[in-house]
C-alpha cells in the first residue's frame, strides 16, 4: 500500500478518536463545572487545556474559551471541528482506497459540523460520539482487514491510549474527586461496567484501575495499547523468535507490561506525571511507525540551477 | 401543476433541435417523449430532485476555484441513433489514428514538413512542442493513449470537429456515473431502450494502459498520477483509479532512480511501468520543464526515454491540440491514412495568414475568437456579444501575437429539451466522445460527455460557465452484434488490487480475527 | 575572451578564415558543478560537455566524470547534441562534473557559393527556429535602425552579415561581470558590454532581422592566437554564431574571426537555452554556488 494512503488511514484513526474522546472529556469537565459550586472555573479550565495540549492562550479562560478552543473553532488545533476536518480531509486524499460508505460517513459527518456547532454542547457532544461511532461501525462492517484496516486500528488505538491518559489526569487533577471519577467513568461509558466488575462504587483507586488497566474493557490505556501492539504484529507480517524488531511495538509493549507490573498505587500516586510519560511513549511510537512506514524522505523543494 | 406544461413552450428553435424536426417528433425520442408526458410535471421534477441529492451524496463534483461543485446531471436524456453514432464512432477513430501519425513524424522525421503539408513553423511555434521528447518512442507506438475529440451538430443535424483533446481530457467520471443514477432515476423508460453500456470503460482503458507498458514487462504497474484532491477533476481520477483497481499517487509517492520509476509503499519502494497521468506536461517533470512544480516527478522523462515507463499520454501531445493545427488536421487524414474525413471540422480562419486576418479584423464582431491553446472556452470571444472595448482589446491582442488565434463562424449548437425553471426548454449541447487507444484499434466509448448550458442561448457549454451534463444514450443497432468491446464483464485482466497490495494481510487475518 | 583584430570594411566573411594546414589538437578538460552550503539531499541533471563530430572537427575521446558517483545515461537531444543526463540519490556536499575530450580539428573553407536575398525565402521554412526573434536575441532599437540602414545598402545577405558582425563587434565590449545568464541582447546592448553569450545573441538578433538563418553555437576556444604544444593554459567556454549563406557558415562575433582550429564546437540550438553546460535541479535548504572552469591543452 501507498506509504501516503497508510499515512492518512493511521491520521483518519487518530482525527475520528480524538474528535470523539475530546467530546467525552469536555462532556465530564462542563459537568463537572456546573455541579461543583466549590471549583475555581479559570483554575481548572486552565488546567484542561494544559492537559489537552492546547499552548499559547492568553487571557481569561472559562467553558465558553474551552468551548471555543476545543470544539468549535476549526483553526484551534485542538479543538473537535478541526479533527473532524482533518480526518475528512485526509479522506478526501484517500478516497479512492476506501469503500463509499466509509467516505459518505465521514464527508456527512464533516458536512454536519455547522450545524453541530449550534447545538447545546452536551448535544454536540453526544452528536460527534454517535457519529463517530457511526464511522467506526462502518469500518469495522466495510473494511478489508489489509494493511490499510491495520493503520486505522493502530491509529485509533495509539490516540486511544494518549486520550486515555489526558482523561485520567484531568480527573486527578480535579478538586473533588468525588464527583470527578464517576464522570469520567461515565464519560468512558465505562460507568455501568465498572459498576458490575466492582459491584458497587468502590473508589477513586478502582475506578482508576479499571480504566488504565482493564483487559476487557475496549476503551481502558491496557486495553487500547493491546489493540495497538496486534496492529503492529499484523503489519510486521513474520514471526520473530525472541524480541521485537519493531520500534513502535517495542514502545508500546514496554509501556504496557511496566502499567501491568508495577504496584498501581505507584502509578495512582503520580497520576498525572505517569499519564504525560505515556502521552511521550504514544507521540514516539507515532514517530516510528511513521520513520518504518511513511518514508518521510520525500517532499523535496527543488531549486533549478543552470551552468555557464 | 397539469401535465400540459412539460413540454409547452417549446421552441422554436433557431438551429437544429434533436428531439423535434420542426413540429414533428423525432422517433429515436418518442418512447422519452411519451414516458415524460405519462408521467408529468410533478412525478418529473421529484425524480430530478432525488437525482441531484443522489449525486450531492456520492460527492460527484467539480472543482472551480479549489471548492467542490456539484455538476447538475439533467433528467432528460439524450438519445443517438445507431446510424448517427457510427459516424461518430468512425470519424473519431479516423482522427486518433491521424493524429497518432502526426505527433509521431513530428516528434520524429518530420515528413509532413518536408512533404509540404503543414508548415514547419506551425508546428515549431507551438508553446506545446516539446522538443524535449523528440526522439522518444513510445513502447508500443501510442501517443494519444486517451483521447476526447469535442464535437457539436449544426444546423443540419451533422457532426462536426470543434476541438482536440489530446492531452488530459476529462469527463469520462460524468459519463460512468451518470448512468446508474439515471437508471434508478427513470427505471422505466430505461427500459424501453436498448442503450449500449459505458461501464466498459475502465476495463479497455486499463488494457489500452496495460498494452503500453514497456517491452519485456509482462505484468505492468499501472498507477493514476493526479496533481492531489485540490484539482478540479479530481472526483475523476480516485474514480478512474477505483474501477481499475489501480494505485492513485501523487507526484510525491513516486520516485525515479536510475531511469526507473518506483512508488513508496508501506513494504519499500515498487516498480511503477505505466503512468496515466493527469497533470499537465510543464508540471510532470521539475528536471525539464519548471523547477519549482512540486506536482511533478523529477527524472520522469528521462526515464521514459529510457523505456522503462510509459507516460500516458506522452508528454508533447498538446501540438496536436493547438486549434492552429486543428485546421490542418483533414489534410492530414488525406495525407497519412489516405482518406476523406468522416467529420468535418468547423470552418476556421487562420490569422497568421495576412489575408484571412485582414478579413476577420473587419467582420471581428460577427465570428468567434479562440486562442489556439486554449481549451473548454477558456479565452474565446464571442464577437456579436462582445462590447466594443472586448472588440479593441481582442484587436490588440490579435495585432500582438496573431499566431495565437483562430477564428470562427458562429455556430448554432444543436439543442435538446432540458429540464429547466419554466419547464422543459431547448437548451444548448455539446459531445466530448472519449477515445482509447491500445496499439491495435482505437475504442471509442459510446455515449461520451454530453455538456449542456443551462443558461437559455448560452454557447459555450462548459461546467465554469453554469453547464450541466446529460446520459448520452447511444442506441444499440438491432441488426448487429454487440460490439465485444463493450461486453461488460470478462474474466480477462481483472483488477489489479488483488494482486498487489492488499495481499499481505489475509494470512494473518484469522489470528485474531475475533477480537476486531 | 580576450579579444584580437579590428573588424575591417566590407567584404565577404570568409577572408577571416583562419585556419592553418596542419590538424591540431587540442584537450579540454570543463569542470563545473555546486557547492551546497548546507548540502544537498538529491540532484538531478543533463550536462551538455561533450563536443561533436562535425566535418570541422574530430572528436577522438571524450568522457564526462560525475562526483559522486551518478546513475547516468546518455542521448542526443533534439538539437543533436550529446547528453549525459545523470541523477545523484545520496546527500552531497558539492556536485562536480568534469568533461574531458580530445579533438582534432579539420577545418574547411564552405565552397558554396553564398545567396541573394531572394534566395532565403526558399528555406525560411526548414530553418524557421533560427529566424525567430524571441526577446533573448530582438535586437535594441538603436541597433535595428543602424540595422535598417544596413539593409538598404547590402546587396547580398553575405554583405549585411559582414556589415551586422562590426556593428555588433564594435559595440559591445568584451566585459565579464556586467550581464548573467540571464540577460537579453537588448540589454547587453544597453550595457555597452558583455560576454561571449551577449554577443552571440546580438549577433543572431542582428541576422535573424533580415531574414538570415542563425543559430548559436557553444564550445569552447583556445584563448592564444599560437597554441603552444604541450602546454596548459585557462580556458573558457564559448559561444559564437553559425548563419546560413548557401551553407551554414560561422563566425566568431567576439573575436571578429571565422571560427578555426582553436574553436571546439559542442552544441548548437536557437540560443543558450538550448545548449546549457550543465542544467538541473536540487534539493538542498541552503545556499548554492556554481563553479567553473575550463583548461585546455594543444597537443598536436
Amino acid at each position: 500500500m501507498l506509504s501516503r494512503i497508510a499515512e492518512s488511514l493511521f491520521w483518519i484513526g487518530r482525527y475520528l478518536e480524538r474528535a470523539d474522546d475530546t467530546a467525552r472529556i469536555l462532556d465530564v469537565q462542563l459537568q463537572v463545572l456546573v455541579e461543583d459550586p466549590a471549583i475555581d472555573e479559570a483554575a481548572s479550565c486552565q488546567q484542561l487545556l494544559s492537559v489537552m495540549g492546547v499552548e499559547g492562550h492568553t487571557g481569561a479562560v472559562n467553558r465558553w474559551t474551552i468551548l471555543d478552543l476545543l470544539a468549535h473553532n476549526v483553526d484551534s488545533p485542538g479543538s473537535i471541528a478541526s479533527a473532524i476536518t482533518a480526518a475528512r480531509e485526509g479522506a478526501r486524499g484517500a478516497r479512492e482506497t476506501l469503500s463509499t460508505d466509509i467516505w459518505a460517513s465521514i464527508n456527512t459527518m464533516w458536512r454536519g459540523l455547522p450545524s453541530a456547532r449550534t447545538k447545546r454542547p452536551p448535544d454536540m457532544f453526544a452528536w460527534v460520539r454517535n457519529r463517530t461511532a457511526m464511522v467506526n461501525g462502518i469500518a469495522d462492517g466495510t473494511m478489508p482487514r489489509d494493511e490499510g484496516w491495520n493503520f486505522f486500528v493502530l491509529g485509533r488505538s495509539i490516540e486511544r491510549v494518549d486520550m486515555t491518559a489526558r482523561l485520567l489526569s484531568t480527573a486527578a487533577l480535579a478538586s473533588d474527586t468525588q464527583v470527578a471519577w464517576p464522570t469520567t467513568l461515565r464519560a468512558c461509558g465505562a460507568y455501568e461496567a465498572f459498576i458490575r466488575a466492582y459491584r458497587g462504587l468502590e473508589g477513586d483507586r478502582q475506578a482508576a484501575e479499571f480504566l488504565l488497566l482493564d483487559r476487557w474493557f475496549p476503551r481502558s490505556v491496557v486495553s487500547a495499547l493491546m489493540e495497538a501492539e496486534r496492529a503492529l504484529s499484523r503489519l510486521e507480517a513474520r514471526g520473530q523468535r525472541s524480541g521485537f524488531g519493531d520500534e513502535a511495538q517495542r514502545l508500546l509493549g514496554r509501556a504496557r507490561t511496566e502499567l501491568e507490573y508495577r504496584p498501581l498505587a505507584e502509578i495512582v500516586e503520580a497520576m498525572p506525571i505517569e499519564m504525560e510519560r505515556l502521552q511521550r511513549t504514544c507521540a514516539a511510537a507515532s514517530e516510528a511507525v511513521g520513520a518504518r512506514y511513511f518514508s518521510h524522505s520525500d517532499t523535496h523543494a527543488w531549486t533549478g540551477g543552470v551552468s555557464l | 401543476m397539469s401535465d400540459a406544461h412539460l413540454f409547452d413552450g417549446y421552441g422554436p428553435v433557431a438551429g437544429f433541435d434533436e428531439m423535434f424536426d420542426d413540429s414533428t417528433l423525432r422517433s429515436e425520442y418518442a418512447q422519452v417523449h411519451a414516458a415524460f408526458t405519462r408521467m408529468g410535471n410533478d412525478e418529473i421534477r421529484a425524480r430530478a430532485e432525488s437525482l441531484a441529492s443522489a449525486y450531492l451524496d456520492q460527492g460527484v463534483t467539480f472543482g472551480v476555484g479549489g471548492e467542490e461543485r456539484p455538476f447538475p446531471l439533467d433528467i432528460v436524456p439524450r438519445i443517438i441513433e445507431a446510424r448517427d453514432w457510427t459516424d461518430v464512432d468512425t470519424g473519431v477513430r479516423q482522427r486518433v489514428k491521424a493524429l497518432e501519425a502526426f505527433l509521431a513524424d513530428v516528434y520524429g522525421p518530420g515528413e509532413v514538413f518536408t512533404d509540404g503539408i503543414v508548415p514547419r513553423e506551425t508546428v515549431l511555434t507551438s508553446p506545446h512542442y516539446h522538443r524535449v521528447v523528440a526522439g522518444i518512442e513510445p513502447p508500443n507506438g501510442v501517443r494519444v493513449h486517451i483521447s476526447g475529440i469535442d464535437l457539436i451538430r449544426d444546423g443540419q443535424g451533422d457532426f462536426r470537429v470543434l476541438e482536440d483533446n489530446c492531452r488530459v481530457p476529462s469527463g469520462v467520471s460524468y459519463v460512468m456515473t451518470n448512468r446508474p443514477a439515471m437508471s434508478a432515476a427513470l427505471p422505466e423508460v430505461f427500459a424501453d431502450h436498448r442503450i449500449r453500456p459505458v461501464q466498459q470503460y475502465s476495463r479497455n482503458l486499463l488494457a489500452a494502459l496495460r498494452a503500453a507498458a514497456p517491452s519485456g514487462v509482462s505484468d505492468p504497474n499501472v498507477v493514476v498520477l493526479t496533481p492531489g484532491v485540490y484539482n478540479s477533476a479530481y472526483f475523476e481520477h480516485t474514480l478512474l483509479a477505483r474501477t481499475m483497481g489501480v494505485e492513485l499517487v501523487e507526484g510525491r509517492d513516486l520516485v525515479c532512480q536510475q531511469g526507473r520509476v518506483s512508488m513508496r509503499t508501506t513494504r519499500g519502494l515498487e516498480p511503477v511501468h505505466v503512468i496515466y497521468r493527469r497533470i499537465d506536461d510543464e508540471f510532470l517533470d521539475p528536471m525539464q520543464f519548471y523547477p519549482e512544480s512540486v506536482l511533478g516527478v523529477p527524472g520522469l522523462v528521462n526515464a521514459a526515454r529510457a523505456g522503462n515507463v510509459t507516460i500516458a499520454n506522452a508528454v508533447g501531445n498538446g501540438v496536436a491540440d493547438d486549434k492552429l493545427i486543428y485546421t490542418y488536421v483533414p489534410d492530414l487524414i488525406r495525407y497519412y491514412l489516405g482518406e476523406e474525413p468522416v467529420l468535418r471540422n468547423v470552418d476556421t480562419w487562420r490569422l497568421g495568414d495576412a489575408d484571412q486576418r485582414e478579413e476577420v479584423l473587419d467582420r471581428l464582431d460577427e465570428l468567434v475568437l479562440k486562442p489556439v491553446d486554449g481549451s473548454g472556452g477558456k479565452g474565446i470571444v464571442i464577437g456579436p456579444a462582445a462590447s466594443r472595448e472586448e472588440l479593441d482589446e481582442l484587436r490588440v491582442k490579435i495585432d500582438a501575437d496573431p499566431r495565437a488565434w483562430i477564428a470562427q463562424p458562429v455556430i448554432s449548437l444543436s439543442t435538446v429539451p432540458t429540464l429547466v425553471e419554466q419547464g422543459i426548454r431547448p437548451r444548448h449541447v455539446d459531445l466530448r466522445p472519449f477515445a482509447v487507444n491500445d496499439g491495435d484499434d482505437v475504442y471509442v466509448l459510446p455515449g461520451g460527455l454530453t455538456r449542456v448550458a443551462l443558461p437559455e442561448g448560452e454557447l459555450i457549454v462548459n461546467s465554469s460557465r453554469g453547464g450541466g451534463s446529460k446520459d448520452t444514450w447511444v442506441l444499440a443497432d438491432p441488426s448487429t452484434p454487440a460490439d465485444p468491446k463493450d461486453a461488460v464483464d470478462e474474466e480477462a485482466d481483472g483488477p489489479e488490487k488483488a494482486k498487489s497490495m492488499r495481499a499481505a494481510a489475509p494470512s494473518v487475518l484469522t489470528e485474531d480475527g475475533g477480537d476486531l | 575572451m580576450s579579444m584580437q583584430g579590428q573588424v575591417q570594411g566590407q567584404g565577404s566573411a570568409s577572408q577571416w578564415q583562419s585556419g592553418s594546414p596542419r590538424p591540431m589538437q587540442l584537450r579540454v578538460r570543463h569542470t563545473t558543478g555546486f557547492t551546497y552550503a548546507e548540502g544537498a539531499e538529491a540532484s538531478y541533471n543533463e550536462a551538455r560537455m561533450t563536443p561533436l563530430t562535425t566535418s570541422d572537427q574530430v572528436v577522438l575521446r571524450s568522457r564526462v566524470e560525475v562526483s559522486p558517483t551518478a546513475w547516468s545515461q546518455e542521448y542526443r537531444d533534439y538539437w543533436g547534441t550529446v547528453v549525459t543526463a545523470f541523477e545523484v540519490h545520496e546527500p552531497h556536499d558539492a556536485l562536480t562534473v568534469v568533461a574531458t575530450s580530445t579533438v582534432e580539428s579539420t577545418p574547411h573553407a564552405v565552397d558554396v557559393a553564398p545567396v541573394g536575398w531572394a534566395d532565403l525565402a526558399a528555406v525560411s521554412d526548414e530553418w524557421c527556429e533560427f529566424l525567430v526573434l524571441d526577446s533573448w536575441v530582438r535586437p535594441h532599437d538603436d541597433l535595428g535602425a543602424q540595422l535598417d540602414t544596413l539593409r538598404a545598402s547590402s546587396d547580398t545577405p553575405g554583405e549585411y552579415a559582414v556589415g551586422a558582425f562590426g556593428l555588433v563587434h564594435d559595440h559591445l565590449r568584451y566585459l565579464p561581470g556586467v550581464t548573467q545568464v540571464s540577460t537579453t541582447a537588448a540589454e547587453a546592448w544597453e550595457a555597452g558590454a558583455g560576454v561571449c553569450q551577449d554577443v552571440a545573441h546580438a549577433t543572431l538578433g542582428a541576422l535573424r532581422r533580415a531574414g538570415i538563418p542563425a543559430r548559436y553555437v557553444s564550445g569552447y576556444l583556445h584563448p592564444s592566437t599560437e597554441p603552444v604544444v604541450g602546454e596548459t593554459v585557462e580556458g573558457e567556454s564559448h559561444a559564437w554564431v553559425e548563419y546560413w549563406d548557401g551553407d551554414w557558415r560561422g563566425f566568431d562575433p567576439t573575436n571578429a574571426v571565422v571560427p578555426g582550429d582553436r574553436h571546439v564546437l559542442v552544441a548548437r540550438g536557437r540560443g543558450y537555452g538550448d545548449c546549457p553546460p550543465l542544467r538541473g535541479i536540487y534539493s538542498t535548504p541552503g545556499a548554492s554556488e556554481l563553479f567553473v572552469s575550463v583548461e585546455v591543452t594543444r597537443l598536436r
